[in-house]
Parts: C-alpha cells; sequence; structure tokens
C-alpha cells in the first residue's frame, strides 16, 4: 500500500487459514512517502488455525517517511479447538458443518464486500478445499 | 413429577470414566424416568460436571466401564452430535464463543438437523423467524440477539439465557444444564427457572447439576444426588438440599466414609 497524496487514507483486512500442515504468512508493505501528510493506514491480519500442525505469521512491513501519518496494525489468531467443535456437535451440527460455519463466519468481513456472484464462487471453494480438513 | 410405569430415560450404572488417564467417574449410579427432575450436587472437583460432559460424549473423556444407556440404547459409542439428534441437550457452564457466526444462523442450523434426524419438516429462514420470536418471548429475549455473533461478548446473564433458548427450540428430551445458576443474578435466575419449568413436561426429563440450592428455590427436583470422589453417595428429595444449604458437604462425607470403613 503507497501512499502518496495528502490525507489519503487505506485499510487492509487480510484473513489466512491454516489447516492440516500448511503454514501461512502475512507479508504486507505500508509505505507512506514524504509529501503524505495526514495520511493514514489501519491493517489488519486475522489467522484461523484448524488442528494441531499447522501455523500462521504476520510480517508487516511499514515506511513512514512523513511525521504526520498514522499507521495501525492489528494481529489475531484463533483457533477452531476441541470445545468449539463439541459445542456445535452437541447441539446436532456435525463438524464439517461446524468447521464450514465457523470458516465463513471469519471470513465474513471480507466476503461481504465481494461482488454477489464472486462471494457465492468463494464460499464454494472455501467448502471444497476445507473438505475432509477435520477428523 | 414422579409416576408410576414412566419410561427411563437415562440409565447409568457403575459408570467409571476418565480424562488423560486419571480416572474422574468411579462407579456412578443413576437412573432418570420421564416427568422427572434430578438435581445433582456436590463439591468442587466431586465429578459432576464430568458427567453431564460423558453423558454428551464429550472427546477428551473415555468411558472405561459401566453402561449409559438412553431409552435403551447404549450411548458409549455414539458421538455427540448423533447424542443430540436422540434428544439429549447439555446445557453448557461456559458456552463457547464464536465471533463472525450469528446467532440466529446457528440455531437455525441446530434446530433443522434435530428436526430432519427426528423425520420432521426444517423451516426457512422466515418461517424460522416466526418460530422462534414466540421462544424469545418466554426467556425475555430481544430478537436483536439473534444478529449478534454466537455467544460473542455476550454478558454471563446472555449466555445461560441463550442456552435455555437453544433448549427451548430443540426440544430435547434429556436436558442436562450444568451450572446453569452460576453467574446469574436473581431476575436472571427467575427468567431461567421459569423457561425451565414451562419446557419441562411429561415425556421429558431434566437434570441439574448445580453447587448451590437458590436454584431448587425456583425449580423443584424430585431427587437429589450428592456427588463425590465420582460416586452418589446420597440420594434424597428436595428436602436434602435444604439440609446440605445449613449442614454443608462436611457430614454426608463423613457418614459416607464411616458406612464404608
Amino acid at each position: 500500500m503507497f501512499h502518496i497524496g495528502k490525507n489519503t487514507r487505506s485499510r487492509i483486512i487480510s484473513k489466512g487459514i491454516s489447516a492440516g500442515k500448511s503454514n501461512n504468512s502475512y507479508r504486507g508493505l505500508v509505505k507512506v512517502s514524504p509529501k503524505a501528510d495526514g495520511a493514514r493506514n489501519y491493517s489488519q491480519c486475522d489467522s484461523m488455525l484448524i488442528g494441531d500442525l499447522c501455523g500462521a505469521n504476520t510480517f508487516p512491513y511499514i515506511e513512514v517517511g512523513n511525521k504526520s501519518a498514522t499507521v495501525e496494525h492489528e494481529a489475531s489468531t484463533s483457533k477452531i479447538g476441541e470445545e468449539q467443535l463439541f459445542y456445535f456437535l452437541s447441539r446436532g451440527i456435525d463438524s464439517e458443518e461446524a468447521v464450514s460455519m465457523i470458516i465463513n463466519g471469519f471470513v465474513r468481513d471480507v466476503f461481504m464486500h465481494l461482488p454477489m456472484e464472486f462471494a457465492v464462487e468463494a464460499t464454494k471453494l472455501l467448502g471444497l478445499k476445507l473438505e475432509g480438513s477435520v477428523g | 413429577m414422579i409416576t408410576k410405569n414412566a419410561e427411563t430415560i437415562l440409565s447409568v450404572q457403575g459408570l467409571s470414566a476418565s480424562i488423560n488417564g486419571a480416572q474422574i467417574l468411579k462407579g456412578l449410579d443413576i437412573t432418570v424416568k420421564a416427568g422427572e427432575i434430578h438435581a445433582i450436587m456436590g463439591p468442587n472437583g466431586s465429578g459432576k460436571s464430568t458427567f453431564s460432559k460423558v453423558v454428551a460424549g464429550h472427546p477428551s473423556y473415555s468411558v472405561d466401564e459401566g453402561t449409559l444407556d438412553f431409552k435403551g440404547k447404549n450411548l458409549t459409542d455414539l458421538e455427540p452430535d448423533e447424542r443430540a439428534k436422540l434428544g439429549i441437550f447439555l446445557g453448557f457452564q461456559y458456552p463457547v464463543e464464536v465471533p463472525g457466526v450469528t446467532n440466529g444462523s446457528f440455531l437455525r442450523l441446530a434446530y433443522n438437523t434435530v428436526q430432519g434426524a427426528r423425520g420432521k419438516d426444517e423451516l426457512d429462514p422466515l418461517e424460522f423467524d416466526d418460530f422462534i420470536q414466540s421462544k424469545l418471548n418466554l426467556l425475555g429475549m430481544d430478537a436483536s440477539f439473534l444478529e449478534r455473533s454466537l455467544n460473542d461478548g455476550f454478558s454471563g446473564g446472555e449466555k445461560k439465557r441463550n442456552e435455555i433458548l437453544q433448549m427451548a427450540i430443540l426440544e430435547p428430551t434429556l436436558a442436562i444444564l450444568d451450572e446453569t445458576d452460576s453467574g446469574l443474578d436473581i431476575d436472571a435466575l427467575r427468567v431461567v427457572a421459569n423457561g425451565v419449568n414451562t419446557l419441562h413436561g411429561d415425556s421429558d426429563a431434566v437434570v441439574l447439576v448445580t453447587h448451590y440450592q437458590r436454584l431448587l428455590n425456583y425449580i423443584e427436583p424430585d431427587f437429589i444426588h450428592v456427588v463425590d470422589g465420582g460416586r452418589v453417595i446420597k440420594t434424597g428429595d428436595k428436602s436434602l438440599a435444604h439440609e446440605l444449604e445449613s449442614r454443608g458437604y462436611e457430614w454426608i462425607l463423613e457418614e459416607n466414609s464411616s458406612s464404608v470403613s
């Protein structure tokens, strides 16, 4: 993300999901040029882990050339744990459905900004990718 | 209410269960029949909560010995979701928070899954809205509850109400409420107790797991079981709760240990 002009604003939301033995890294550069007075950036990196063998990393790069700029970064990691799954199971919902519901909730912030057709495709793709990842 | 010839809903005999190799339940016996309300009381670490989780099928606990039958069907090999579909409900002591999943969609999925398993019609979102409104009224909950993330940022009282709301829509045959009264103020306790009393009928049973006699002022149990060391050491009627409140658990523990030795 490059901030060149004055009073420019930007927001980055990254949602990463790691399942099985996968590792997911976020690397993002936010650069504010010397002329960009009052520039603002907010970055949020959320990672979700499914199972015990996966991981997630966040490497935010920030280069700020203007003293009046505000750059924020927030990161969170959550895990679909046994307790969460048991809660869904104890209501009759099987684990595949539970995971898909939790994951869809996790990515909702991003998917709700996508065009309808694309959001539908993305949701389906996510379901396919995660099939059999629990158990 | 105790009725003659009532169907046995839960039959637990000599149940022993452990977690990570540590044995928590050591030969627990309880029989629950239709129409009855049972209360399980006992000191901290006695195995009360373990019992409720074992019945619901928590994967961390393993059943080592004894029988665990629901309406004559052996539960031990069934997954938690299969038990839920049969009509077993666990009201959680600490309901988990799931950000991003709306309460309404969670409730609808749970309802439709369980309805489907019972061979009944599923409801579409509009029909479900109408259906759940009456249940919300019962518990004095606002419809805005459905739009919020599942238990996320709920107060202690709201979480417990939400558990009873789930009980209301799933209409279980056996409802086990694990310390539903803890963390509730008097008003919330009354609402929750009122909800349980309204939902309870002749064909289902309720098991209350609790520390305090307070809840039993509002929900009158037919039987009270005192659990210690993973076993039921005393069973009585509701007067036992009053005695426990005034005398504590010590005397039963002593009575029990002297009768054993």
